[in-house]
């Protein structure tokens, strides 16, 4: 019994020990980052393969081009670049002298060897365009399509579109970017643990960051730890307490404990992701347009904004998010908060007001079922929706499911009614994702399966030649979809992150459209 | 004993192979599947019928449990579909940060529950016991959730004792461990406390006392080594739990572990993943039993006795 009183002592005081040891902040020209739910888990930095990745990987892997908030194109390890009139060549100018981590030349053979490497994979779709890679001198490639894609540049822009070096990649094979990711990228990975840490150190060597960072490079904190903290609480505490510096994610709701904290200073950038409500345009009630655009109406976003969001972000008012072009749309086609036309409508529609407050024809009342995805804020806010389709005459009744169950209901096609959902996306092909004929129940949620839309959908996807040509057709095909009141739009959340003020110093503006190697090029800490 | 031990390995078996037709039957059952967390926005619904074939989610439910279970005989547990890495690496990394936290938790729970619940019964209805009690209540009551977070808030926030979460020193161990093991303590101490009542009512413990040994030695070496008995069984079925039970302290406290793979692999249904953590859970409450079993033999000559 002595015996194991004096282990426990010995142990405890061992652990207080290297507790203690533990809590010094982290050295100067260092910093500890965290990436919170969404981002936890990322299996990988293998751009070509992965599924999911996560904010770190930018920090390891260049691309071409990146894409500013703005949606314009800046040249990273590409330096220009221009189609042919007929848009089956784009041509390529890499930029000179960049080296992978490894010493090895980045030039127009890494790119001939790294587009065929897509086949095969859940990525193929960014290159499917691509017919082959011609190098046209060692610093030059030309891309010859097997048919126009003005999305080109936005794919190759996206986050899957990292660079990896070729011999290390071929050497590693299903290894890499698991025991070693080799990029050209401001920082060398030393160190994955899936689930828990990436431990990244400077690359000393590099000098070719885009237009958007004021510092080209080398970057100046010396040693990044990106940890994996799925519970926000646990990531907030960890702020507080100086256990991380930056928290690359924040939900809305921690919004006023973040900012009762002094050190912590919250930045918002512009959001790229959409939440909304789809609308079962196969099913009771909503086969009739009138109660589709009733039920779109009632929806009073600015209320869900302030009174759920503390203002953050912005009220959507269609189905894309407001940074692109195809989101302008002729403002008849918005949906915005109109009770008073929403209740009018469902009177038209047969649908009178009972004693009770909900609506009633032929005997039965407007009561539908309305469906969201586990997780607070999700619930939240389907309570509010909830309310103000009570406020119209509707009674929704919740049900709340996993996000894996609720795509398999989706999948059956005629179970749902309304649902409340969220998409992460900055190009106007989400419409077709989530709207086109062919891929019914889910994604295709709202079950939209009608000839004029299934028309524009062609054309904007298929038969567009130039970028211009393809905001045009999709703006048309988005006010099509607009016109049918397949959903609501609810919220365009802003990106938030927080750092703690005293370690870190940001530039004041943050390029690209999210808060990737461009911005952590300028970021300083305190000494 | 030897043949003992050797009949009930051999009835793992049959059960290992029962519990994996349930563990298969069930994962596949539950609604959803991979796919729709790899497939990517802008893939083809043919590029989606591709995926699913890749992975064999197009064949007969049947031939896809044959063909894993043949798979796992050969002591292959398949590949995960979306960490795409084989499933015994996974395990293989995740199975010590589980043991070391469950172990520990374990530990801390006999010694603090076995010690609590034998106080309580020595100082049965006085107000020792009645506090004891009380505290064991309050503990067994807390969800474990909350428990962390406030643990969080007292030790590392308040007074930064230890670092608020992570797995990356020993530190970061006390936290976690305390959390799961008040749990645990007010099992064992009420268990214990239950059992030594019990035995205290027994004949021999009188003639103890007739013998006119101290009330001591007959708390400590007679009824408190026979009141361990069911605290064995306890123990030895919680074994399975050490390994896989701590999923929301795992969570809490962002910590590496096979619960927290389990529910991540279950929430996205990676399949692969999900069946081969049940399955070396479910072998691991097999062993615990087994092992639970041996004990208990090796304490009670009773069991020996039935045993032969």
């Amino acid at each position: 019994m002595k015996s194991i009183f004096k282990s426990a002592l010995l142990s405890g005081s061992a652990l207080l020990t290297a507790s203690f040891l533990s809590l010094g902040s982290a050295a100067a020209q260092e910093a500890v980052f965290a990436v919170t739910a969404r981002e936890v888990g990322a299996p990988s930095y293998n751009p070509i393969k992965a599924t999911r990745l996560n904010s770190a990987n930018s920090l390891i892997f260049d691309r071409l081009l990146l894409q500013d908030a703005d949606q314009s194109f800046h040249g990273v390890l590409a330096t220009s670049w221009e189609s042919s009139p007929d848009g089956m060549e784009w041509t390529f100018k890499l930029r000179p002298g960049v080296k992978f981590h490894n010493g090895e030349p980045f030039n127009a053979k890494t790119i001939q060897w790294w587009v065929p490497k897509f086949a095969g994979t859940e990525n193929a779709y960014t290159v499917s365009a691509i017919d082959k890679v011609e190098v046209v001198d060692d610093l030059t490639v030309k891309f010859i399509m097997k048919n126009p894609d003005p999305n080109l540049l936005f794919n190759l822009a996206s986050s899957f579109m990292g660079v990896p070096e070729p011999k290390s990649y071929d050497a590693l094979g299903d290894k890499f970017g698991v025991t070693a990711a080799v990029g050209t990228g401001a920082f060398k990975m030393e160190s994955f643990t899936v689930g828990q840490q990436t431990v990244l150190v400077r690359n000393d060597d590099y000098k070719w960051g885009s237009d958007l960072s004021k510092n080209t490079g080398p970057a100046k904190i010396k040693r990044i730890t990106v940890r994996e903290i799925a519970e926000d609480s646990t990531a907030f505490l960890e702020l507080k307490t100086g256990g991380v510096d930056m928290l690359f994610t924040v939900p809305t709701d921690f919004l006023p404990r973040l900012q009762a904290e002094k050190a912590v200073k919250v930045v918002a950038i512009p959001g790229v992701e959409l939440v909304y409500m789809p609308i079962n345009t196969s099913v009771e009630p909503f086969t009739d347009i009138k109660v589709r655009e009733a039920t779109a109406l009632a929806v009073n976003q600015k209320e869900i904004l302030n009174t759920l969001y503390g203002g953050v972000g912005a009220p959507a008012k269609n189905f894309l998010i407001s940074s692109l072009l195809e989101s302008k749309v002729d403002p008849k086609y918005d949906i915005t908060y109109s009770p008073e036309r929403a209740k009018k409508l469902l009177d038209e529609a047969g649908w009178t007001m009972g004693a009770d407050g909900i609506r009633v024809k032929n005997g039965a009342p407007l009561q539908v079922k309305l469906w969201t995805q586990n997780g607070t804020e999700f619930k939240r806010l389907t309570e509010v929706i909830q309310a103000q389709l009570k406020a119209i005459g509707m009674k929704a009744d919740i049900t709340v499911f996993d996000a894996s169950t609720i795509n398999a209901q989706y999948k059956k096609k005629t179970e749902h009614q309304l649902a409340v959902r969220s998409y992460s996306w900055t190009n106007a092909d989400i419409i077709d994702w989530f709207f086109s004929g062919k891929r019914l129940g889910y994604p295709n949620v709202s079950m939209l399966n009608d000839p004029k839309a299934e028309e524009l959908n062609d054309t904007a996807m298929n038969k567009s030649k130039t970028w211009e040509e393809r905001v045009a057709n999709f703006k048309a095909y988005h006010e099509y979809v607009l016109s049918q009141f397949a959903f609501a739009p609810i919220y365009e959340p802003a990106q938030i992150f927080v750092y703690n003020s005293k370690r870190l110093k940001f530039p004041e503006a943050i390029r690209g459209t999210r808060l990737t190697s461009q911005s952590i090029l300028d970021v300083n800490v305190a000494e | 004993m030897l043949t003992f031990i050797l009949k009930r390995m051999l009835l793992l078996v049959p059960v290992s192979l029962a519990v994996s037709i349930v563990i298969f039957m069930i994962v596949h059952l539950v609604p959803g599947d991979p796919i729709d967390h790899i497939v990517q926005i802008g893939s083809s619904p043919e590029q989606r019928a591709e995926l699913i074939a890749r992975y064999g989610l197009d064949k007969p439910i049947l031939v896809q449990y044959v063909t894993w279970l043949g798979n796992v005989l050969s002591g292959d547990l398949g590949t995960a579909i979306i960490l795409r890495q084989p499933v015994s690496a996974l395990i293989v990394q995740n199975m010590p940060h589980s043991l070391t936290l469950g172990g520990l938790a374990l530990l801390f729970s006999t010694v603090v529950g076995i010690s609590t619940g034998a106080l309580a019964a020595v100082f049965r209805d006085t107000w020792i016991d009645r506090g004891v009690m009380t505290a064991i209540l309050f503990g067994s009551t807390l969800p474990s959730f909350w428990l962390g977070l406030l643990m969080i808030l007292l030790f590392a926030v308040q007074l930064e004792w230890f670092p608020v979460s992570g797995a990356r020193t020993w530190g970061s161990l006390v936290l976690p461990v305390l959390t799961i093991g008040i749990g645990g303590t007010a099992l064992v101490g009420r268990v214990t406390r239950a059992a030594m009542l019990d035995v205290v009512r027994k004949d021999f413990v009188l003639m103890l006392h007739a013998k006119g040994l101290s009330p001591w030695a007959i708390q400590m070496h007679h009824i408190l080594r026979h009141a361990l008995l069911p605290v064995v069984t306890i123990l030895s079925l919680r074994i399975g739990w050490i390994l896989g039970g701590a999923v929301t302290i795992e969570f809490v406290f962002a910590r590496p572990g096979l619960g927290s793979l389990l529910i991540n692999s279950l929430s996205q249904r990676d399949y692969p993943v999900v069946q081969g953590c049940l399955l070396m859970l479910a072998i691991a409450v097999m062993l615990g039993t087994l092992l639970g079993d041996v004990v208990q033999a090796i304490m009670d000559p009773r069991v020996r006795e039935r045993i032969a």
